[in-house]
């Protein structure tokens, strides 16, 4: 119940959550974050804005235990911000890592996957179970990454987007969980 | 669980000298010796799809290449492929205003995503695609002649071989064989089946005729010249195949990630181990593949008191140090268990066998005109190889007289959360503790010099008794035998360190 209470005591004003999406009360939200229309956040998923905004897209799924940081590197300039823009349609498995500030539709962080803060993600990429990302690229479109030794090869389509699977969260997360409330109409 | 298949502190010392974990040993219950997978023979019972779990005859899986004729793996990544299914919204032909759904199918990989629309192969209208739809794209196909004659040859130079080694042994064995054809239906087929012996073969000089038709492969001055982009443009790795893809594929050999197709899946084995000196099963699964369970399964792990490391003081070259290590008795009988040096064991062990090779010699004689010796092929025993681990460190045991007794292992035991760590009043000082099946005995150590920063190998021979309840085969006496069993092992105790 701890962690609970901490979350009544920190100031909300930053948080900015758009009236259809459904952001679980036990996920941990920090610092400045919009998050867009029918995106589901899970209980237990992380997201910390240290080094400046991040913005999350539409029909996101941001599952437990995944993490997604904006964060401040101790050699960056302090004074400038750094946006992290994440588009839409995008699904962040169980346990991902996600520390780029930009990335684009419809990809998926498959379970413990890492993608490092200098990997730009385009559209329609897969980061398979268990791969890291920790150099400095653009992923070229729908690129999948897979298996031990972080094979790629460029896939045709870009996966299918999870609209049914929001639509199914966004009915039953309500049932068991309860919601922070969208403070859209303040702001 | 991670200790019972990857732990290697604790080694023993199988019969044929090969080191290794209790989990990765069998006992035989018949000559009572330990067995590791290199000193049983390995036999296939069945082959099977591991994905569909169909069961193929192995004369079918071999004329089929050991492959699943309606599951496919992967060209790419090498896992299964699965099947997906999609509704393709189709235009009537009749009305074109109308729109027809249809349910269409394709194979996905769900690893790496590999679809076989990447291929260019059209979704199939059922369920169970057969391949042949998709074989039209084999363009190459002067791989597949190739591969068929490469086969071919290499069955025929198998069979040669095989005539030959047959040609070899007939001079030697007895040809009382051809007796048994006079009995009533028994056919001289029948005759080999039952002495061990594959199947009548053709006869070699036509095998030879066949073979001399071969055209071996010839290596080529002149090869085709580089294109000459190669030096000039960039490689593209995303289109180019690796070499595992290639070789996944020999018939085709695709160059291009777009001519990957998928190839039928590779079988899986049933396996049963047999023991080499008494042929019997040590290991044997259940036939069904859908099963894990085994009909035999002798490993080591039942019969043979485990050892595990508790805990090592610090390990400092010349220096006395503690180590506990944990017995426990895996058998539904008591055991008793003492410790005997490597050195004096290796003693006893040569008294034994000068003894032994005069009474083997007489056996030998004898069996060689018994009928058993057409049913059972003879047995290889081969030399136990040496032990190939250095000892550094000296143990001090207790008296080779000096027992102590395990207690049966009681499944209820496990459950008994009373803590009770008794001590047994006739216990001697060295045992620490116990409980139920288990007891943690305490030995003094001491590392070698010169050997800091190794490891510090301890190394003695465990004689615990074991209840064999299987008759030997000469004798009447169905009663229960309590044997003694010696195995050598070698525990792992830590790092040597100076100070």
């Amino acid at each position: 119940m701890s962690s609970l209470s901490s979350h009544d005591s920190k100031p909300k004003h930053d948080l900015k959550i758009h009236s259809d999406a459904v952001v679980c009360h036990e996920s941990k939200l920090r610092g400045d974050i919009t998050i867009g229309t029918h995106t589901v956040v899970h209980p237990r998923a992380t997201i910390i804005a240290e080094a400046g905004p991040i913005v999350i897209g539409d029909y996101n799924i941001i599952e437990e235990q995944s993490f997604i940081i904006n964060r401040l590197s101790p050699d960056a300039d302090h004074s400038k911000q750094v946006v992290m823009e994440i588009g839409n349609n995008n699904v962040f498995e169980v346990g991902c890592v996600f520390e780029s500030p930009k990335m684009g539709d419809q990809n998926v962080l498959e379970v413990k996957s890492h993608v490092g803060p200098n990997v730009e993600v385009t559209n329609g990429c897969i980061i398979g179970t268990g791969c890291k990302l920790r150099g400095t690229e653009v992923l070229p479109e729908n690129t999948v990454v897979y298996g031990r030794d972080c094979a790629r090869r460029i896939a045709l389509d870009r996966p299918p987007t999870q609209g049914l699977q929001v639509d199914f969260l966004s009915k039953v997360l309500v049932n068991y969980h309860h919601l922070k409330k969208p403070r859209s109409a303040n702001t | 669980m991670s200790y019972l298949s990857k732990s290697d502190i604790v080694k023993y010392a199988c019969t044929c000298g090969q080191l290794k974990s209790i989990t990765n040993m069998y006992f035989c219950r018949h000559c009572l010796k330990l067995r590791c997978g290199y000193c049983v023979c390995h036999e296939v019972d069945s082959h099977y799809c591991s994905n569909c779990l169909e069961i193929l005859p192995s004369a079918e899986a071999r004329l089929k290449k050991n492959r699943c004729q309606t599951c496919f793996d992967c060209p790419n990544c090498l896992n299964t492929l699965a099947v997906r299914g999609t509704t393709v919204s189709v235009r009537d032909p009749d009305d074109p205003s109308k729109v027809n759904s249809q349910k269409k199918y394709y194979h996905a990989c769900f690893f790496c995503r590999w679809t076989t629309r990447d291929a260019g192969l059209p979704d199939q209208a059922v369920q169970t695609v057969s391949a042949n739809g998709w074989t039209h794209k084999e363009t190459n196909s002067s791989n597949v002649q190739r591969v068929t004659v490469l086969l071919e040859r290499a069955r025929l130079l198998g069979t040669l071989e095989r005539h030959e080694r047959e040609q070899r042994e007939k001079k030697f064995t007895p040809r009382s064989r051809r007796t048994f054809t006079h009995l009533p239906g028994v056919t001289s087929a029948h005759v080999r089946k039952r002495a061990g012996l594959p199947p009548e073969l053709p006869a070699p000089s036509t095998i030879k005729d066949t073979l001399a038709e071969f055209q071996p492969a010839v290596a080529k001055e002149s090869v085709n010249p580089l294109p000459e982009e190669i030096f000039t443009k960039a490689v593209n790795l995303f289109e180019i195949t690796t070499m595992p893809q290639r070789l996944a594929q020999p018939e085709i050999q695709p160059v291009f990630c777009v001519d990957l197709l998928p190839a039928y899946k590779h079988l899986s084995t049933k396996r049963s181990q047999r023991c080499r000196e008494c042929e019997h099963n040590v290991s044997k699964p259940e036939l069904n593949p859908s099963s894990t369970k085994f009909k035999i399964q002798q490993a080591a792990y039942f019969h043979v008191p485990e050892v595990r490391l508790v805990t090592a003081g610090a390990l400092i070259g010349g220096k006395d140090t503690e180590v506990v290590l944990l017995f426990s008795n895996p058998s539904q009988h008591p055991t008793t268990l003492s410790f005997i040096s490597l050195r004096e064991a290796e003693e006893e062990e040569g008294n034994k066998q000068t003894e032994d090779t005069s009474d083997l010699a007489d056996q030998q004689g004898e069996a060689a005109s018994s009928l058993s010796s057409l049913t059972k092929p003879a047995v290889v025993l081969e030399e136990p190889r040496p032990i190939s681990i250095k000892v550094t460190g000296n143990v001090e045991l207790p008296s080779p007289d000096a027992e102590i007794t395990l207690p049966p292992k009681d499944d209820a035991a496990e459950y008994d959360y009373s803590g009770e760590t008794h001590k047994s009043h006739n216990d001697p000082k060295w045992v620490m503790h116990r409980r139920a099946n288990k007891a943690a005995v305490s030995f003094t150590v001491t590392p070698e010099t010169g050997f800091t920063g190794k490891r510090c190998v301890i190394g003695f021979v465990l004689r615990y008794t074991y209840i064999n309840r299987i008759p030997s085969p000469g004798s009447f006496d169905q009663k229960p035998q309590e044997v003694r069993l010696d195995t050598r092992l070698f525990v792992d105790c830590g790092k040597i360190c100076s100070k």
